[in-house]
């Protein structure tokens, strides 16, 4: 019997051995390019010489506070979070009324909003892009004349995931409960919305802007060919001026929006264990999980 | 509904747009030739997009299933799961910018991996590697398109219940048959779907082709290329183009949904 488990025991040892390479190798592949751009970028040493010698050598953050200096960064960097606060904002005030909307009074046209809300997968931005010059040019000057014109296409470019990340909010609550207890009260829709159901999506709406921040924050396709100045414009300018400067921005965007969806991944977790908790009767897991929808959503973005 | 007229207005109209202006020839008449034109004309961008994205799409299925498989029925260390969906979600979302500079640092002509590997005696560069040719497009784009697998496997996986395991080997089932009659063909719709989700995602990538070289002979750059040099907008063939991008992305993200709708099935 001994032999017999000792022996079960050492395959299931070898037959580990296979994952164990597989995700050592993933490691390998997905940690060193950020570690090479990190060394690029923060150590001041000739790029021919970085080898193992120098690893340890004359590291700063010198570089990314000479970038601050560049003429573009200030006013690169606001805009992008101009734009970045105004689809966050704009897709609050076009989404949630709908979502709201259509689980109260059209739940029969739940599918079909939820097939428009995918649709910008089918139109990816370079496609926009070409709709833009095809359409807008000719018929609508004066709107592309503004610098906020991209705020409607990033808004539509969000939409597949913030749609479902509201749309779960709301789920999560009992919305019908709420706005008829609010109504007989004696509050009036204003009221219902921001003192009863705001305050009761807050995590939802913080995760659908944090998504959408994120999105504006590494969109290039649609601005550089706008020819707006946004961040990751900036960015590859200055790298073909000064690639230092250019790869200090990218680190900076990099850590950014890491800490951003660190926090939003967080946050969903403790969202979902909440929901477990309340609505322990609700079916999990109907959909894809809210992090994959996340995932391809902005992953179509670049 | 207001949103119903904002997707009108910002999605619909400009897709209309770039259709209608696919099917009219440069004095307004109605044309298709305009569709064809482009496909022979820039017939390599095709080649080289649909290349791309098959080889990118077929390896990140073939590494990121097992590599999530590997991930999710790892028992220790009890972390590495959550560690692997969230670095997922955010590898999935580089692209662009900063992932074409991480490349460049990495596996550039003076980069550090390329060190790394010579100093083991491989000479990447002597081999006729080069990041700006198709083996080192590819090998950027598996940096967002493994991850994306993984997290579209995930479901799946978790979805493959002990017990078929254990019918199966009380039935004398080895680790193969469990694998080839039950595993794969419960994974089957997911991979198929990843794989169009994966293609779809390459097919379209502009940002991370154009900071790696902004000359790319592949679809979205060509697009570009085409609508920066014709002020005037009368050159149909960007619109042709971009029809044949929304055709291509319409085949398969329909795809991926039907095939998604499929796979969970199993996943209750």
């Amino acid at each position: 019997m001994a032999v017999v488990a000792a022996r079960a025991r050492r395959r299931r040892r070898i037959g580990r051995l296979g994952p164990t390479l597989l995700l050592v190798g993933a490691l390998l592949f997905f940690t060193l390019p950020i570690l090479a751009m990190l060394r690029f970028a923060m150590q001041r040493v000739p790029m021919v010489d970085l080898g193992w010698h120098t690893l340890f050598k004359k590291w700063t953050f010198g570089t990314i506070t000479e970038a601050f200096h560049e003429a573009d960064f200030g006013s690169t960097l606001m805009y992008s979070l101009r734009l970045a606060l105004g689809t966050a904002v704009g897709t609050l005030v076009l989404v949630l009324p709908t979502t709201l909307y259509v689980h109260l009074r059209l739940p029969k046209a739940r599918s079909f909003v939820e097939f428009l809300t995918v649709l910008p997968y089918v139109v990816p931005p370079i496609a926009i892009v070409a709709g833009v010059s095809a359409f807008f040019r000719p018929n609508a000057k004066w709107f592309l004349n503004s610098e906020y014109s991209l705020i409607p296409f990033y808004i539509t470019l969000a939409l597949p995931f913030t749609y479902r990340a509201l749309d779960a909010g709301v789920r999560a609550i009992d919305v019908r409960t709420l706005v008829d207890a609010s109504r007989s009260l004696g509050a009036g829709w204003f009221t219902t919305m921001f003192r009863v159901l705001i305050p009761n999506l807050t995590s939802a709406i913080v995760s659908s802007s944090f998504l959408t921040i994120a999105v504006v924050l590494g969109e290039f396709t649609i601005a550089a060919n706008l020819l707006r100045k946004t961040f990751p414009v900036f960015s590859l300018e200055l790298y073909n001026k000064s690639p230092l400067g250019g790869l200090a921005l990218a680190v900076m965007t990099l850590v950014g929006s890491t800490a951003l969806l660190g926090v939003l991944t967080l946050l969903m977790r403790r969202r979902a264990r909440r929901r477990d908790y309340t609505a322990g009767r609700r079916r999990r897991g109907a959909s894809a999980s809210p992090a994959t929808d996340v995932a391809t959503a902005a992953s179509l973005a670049p | 509904m207001p949103f119903i007229a904002f997707l009108f207005v910002f999605l619909l109209l400009p897709t209309v747009g770039v259709i209608r202006k696919a099917f009219l020839d440069t004095s307004g008449h109605f044309t298709v030739s305009p569709l064809g034109d482009a496909l022979t004309k820039e017939r390599k961008a095709f080649v080289n997009s649909i290349k791309v994205s098959l080889v990118t799409a077929f390896l990140g299925v073939i590494i990121g299933v097992p590599l999530a498989y590997a991930a999710a029925t790892a028992k220790r260390p009890r972390w590495l799961r959550t560690v692997v969906s969230a670095f997922s979600g955010v590898a999935a979302n580089m692209g662009g910018v900063v992932l074409a500079f991480a490349f460049i640092s990495f596996i550039g002509a003076q980069g550090l991996g390329t060190k790394i590997l010579k100093a083991f005696g491989w000479d990447l560069y002597d081999g006729g590697f080069q990041l700006n040719s198709f083996a080192g497009w590819a090998t950027v784009y598996l940096y967002f398109q493994i991850p994306l697998m993984v997290l579209v496997s995930l479901p799946a996986i978790d979805g493959l219940k002990d017990s078929w395991r254990e019918a199966s080997a009380n039935l004398g089932g080895t680790t193969l048959t469990y694998w080839r009659r039950v595993g794969i063909p419960v994974l089957l719709p997911s991979m198929l779907g990843g794989f169009m989700l994966l293609f779809a995602n390459s097919f379209s990538a502009y940002a991370t082709a154009y900071a790696l070289n902004t000359g790319a002979n592949i679809v979205p750059v060509k697009i570009s290329f085409y609508l920066q040099g014709d002020i005037a907008g009368e050159s149909p063939v960007p619109f042709a183009l971009a029809t044949w991008m929304v055709v291509f992305m319409a085949v398969s993200m329909g795809g991926y949904f039907w095939l998604r709708k499929r796979a969970e099935r199993w996943q209750s």
